[in-house]
């Protein structure tokens, strides 16, 4: 059980070492807006995106869809 | 490949009879304890159900005065959302999380056991408040000020009752949280989870989020009753409709965590019983946190005719209907999971497939409540409440008899009878249908909720209702029987119960789990 874990540590450690860029957090949390995503691609954010950029992400993206909205309807309304 | 376990023959001691419940920090006793506590629960809440449909079986007031009526909308909502349904999925994580994951226990043992014996506190209160001067709670289950500043100390009851059961809840989903994150088996990353555990724990960061603003609300609700607090109270300065933004906050949110973890259990169902890995199971992940990052935008849906300015209207109608593609994509990719399958149907499938089927009609009718003119025109008719029934009926309680039939074989090492069960999913099939459909033409007719008497043109459709309501409630005396007799015995169940499953409580632990699993945690590859 020690080695497995040590296993998944280090992977985990390795996989930090390179840090995914803006746009490719901003790609992930777009697909998850829509809730469509390529497995291929997926893997490759899991790999890559650390937990606290996909949350900072998610946070950025929920105000980018609130202001979105929000401008639609100023459009709407103006 | 089963690895049998000790079934609890050393040597450590600890109660038995009514002690060992009291005292149980195991999480399948307790996750037991819940599952039984919210199915009595059930009955309560169905009880005040039949009461309401007695009432309305004809036009005029004969069985409940419209003060008693009042309580019994306001207690049935209650209790079958705080009693019934939230505590029953609780009761399915703390079976399943674990097991699932290969953890030996919950992480906080008698934390899990203080949440759960903290229920039966809040549901004495509800239940006990029918019999104080002024009776129970009689402002609708949302418990709208200036209606829940007025009312006796019924009120009083109910608001401590929703406070203590909220203690419970977000003890629970720490719970839940901290057993998926940090007690998962080698090899079992985020990404390889079973959707059920997936749900849960975006459920439990929901409630997390929104349980304290309902404590708020409970709070000051409570304060402005009995501290001369002026919160909701125009005549001091507050604002009443403040209270309402501040409950569908919480409450919009709160539908989510009802219906998540129903998504979950469909989701393990559906590709066990046609044979193939579930489709999109990635895009299932992303949909799940779209769905609960967008509920948290939503919650002024239901305050259209409270007075709001266009723009916020619009705001909530675009934001309302956007909801729906990411739920779309989920039933999209549970049709394509079956497409092709080698489907079989056995009970937990057909409720599965009921639920998929009157989910969409739920939906549906969400969306159409969402566009702002025909919500001004159905809000508080008997359109809402047939939606949102089609919703958590349909949709909760469907789940909840799929995921209980999925695993009663390896909670209780015995085969549930087939036929009884067929029988029991057909006929609230079609009760559910016959009380709750016509519920539509109601509304669009224009017939207000929570009223106990109601104009003869009503009367046909009402009738109806009544009787598919009544066939409805006693059909799930048979699921109670049916669990019963399961339990007591029965044909024996194989460790891996279905041909097609493929998570650890299948693969890794006999039938029934014994009582101590994982104890060594497998290795997931
Ligand atoms: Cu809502």
């Amino acid at each position: 059980m020690g080695k497995e874990n040590e296993k998944v540590t280090s992977a985990l450690q390795n996989s930090d070492m390179e840090k995914a860029s803006m746009y490719q957090v901003a790609e992930a949390v777009l697909f998850s807006f829509i809730g469509i995503r390529k497995k291929s691609d997926l893997e490759h954010d899991a790999a890559k995106i650390k937990p606290v950029q996909i949350i900072i992400g998610g946070l950025v993206g929920g105000v980018i869809f609130i202001l979105s909205i929000l401008s639609v309807v100023k459009l709407v309304t103006g | 490949m089963a690895v049998i376990q000790d079934v609890h023959g050393h040597g450590h001691d600890h109660p038995t009879g009514i002690m060992r419940w009291l005292t149980t920090t195991n999480h399948k006793d307790i996750g037991t304890l819940y599952l039984c506590f919210s199915l009595v629960m059930l009955f309560v809440g169905g009880f005040l159900a039949m009461g309401i449909r007695a009432e309305l079986f004809m036009p005029g007031i004969q069985i409940l005065e419209p003060e008693v009526f009042n309580s019994f909308t306001t207690l049935h909502g209650l209790i079958m959302v705080f009693g019934a349904v939230m505590p029953a999925w609780v009761g399915f994580a703390n079976w399943q999380v674990p097991l699932m994951i290969g953890a030996p226990d919950m992480a906080f043992a008698r934390l899990n056991n203080w949440s759960f014996w903290l229920l039966p506190v809040a549901a004495l209160l509800l239940i006990t408040s029918f019999f104080v001067p002024g009776g129970a709670a009689a402002g609708g289950w949302t418990f709208y000020p200036p209606l829940s500043t007025q009312g006796g100390m019924g009120t009083d009851m109910m608001l401590f009752a929703v406070h203590i059961l909220g203690m419970s809840s977000i003890m629970g989903s720490i719970n839940i949280i901290t057993t998926i994150l940090n007690m998962r088996a080698p090899g079992m990353t985020l990404m390889k989870m079973p959707m059920f555990v997936w749900t849960w724990l975006i459920t439990a960061y929901l409630l997390v989020l929104v349980m304290p603003v309902l404590a708020g609300a409970v709070t000051m609700v409570l304060t402005d009753r009995n501290f001369g607090t002026s919160f909701f109270n125009a005549a001091g300065g507050g604002d009443p409709v403040m209270f309402q933004h501040i409950f569908w906050f919480f409450g919009h949110p709160e539908v989510y965590i009802m219906i998540l973890p129903a998504f979950g259990v469909v989701s393990e169902i559906i590709p066990t019983f046609s044979r193939k890995p579930l489709f999109g199971y990635s895009s299932m992940v992303y949909a799940t946190a779209s769905i609960a990052l967008l509920s948290c935008f939503v919650w002024a849906h239901h305050m259209f005719t409270a007075g709001m300015p266009v723009a916020g209207q619009l705001f909530f109608m675009y934001a309302t209907m956007l909801i729906a593609v990411p739920t779309g994509v989920k039933v999209f990719n549970w049709t394509a999971t079956m497409w092709r399958g080698s489907m079989t149907f056995e009970v937990p499938m057909l409720f599965s497939i009921g639920f998929i089927f009157l989910f969409v009609i739920g939906g549906f009718s969400g969306v159409v409540c969402a566009i702002v003119p025909v919500d001004i025109q159905v809000q508080d008719t008997y359109y809402v409440i047939a939606h949102f029934h089609y919703v958590l009926v349909s949709g909760a309680l469907f789940a909840l008899f799929a995921g209980a039939y999925y695993w009663l074989p390896k909670w209780t090492g015995h085969m549930y009878d087939e036929s009884l069960g067929k029988w029991h999913f057909w006929l609230s099939m079609v009760f559910f249908n016959v009380a709750f459909f016509v519920q539509h033409f109601l509304g669009l007719a224009g017939m207000p909720r929570r009223i106990p008497d109601y104009a003869l043109q009503f009367a046909d459709f009402n009738m109806i209702s009544s009787i598919g309501a009544f066939g409805f409630g006693l059909t799930q005396l048979l699921f109670v029987y049916i669990v019963i007799k399961c339990v007591r015995g029965g044909e024996k169940a194989a460790d891996k119960t279905w041909e097609g499953a493929t998570t650890l409580e299948w693969t890794h632990l006999p039938s029934p789990a014994p009582y101590h699993s994982f104890e060594t945690p497998p290795v997931v590859k």
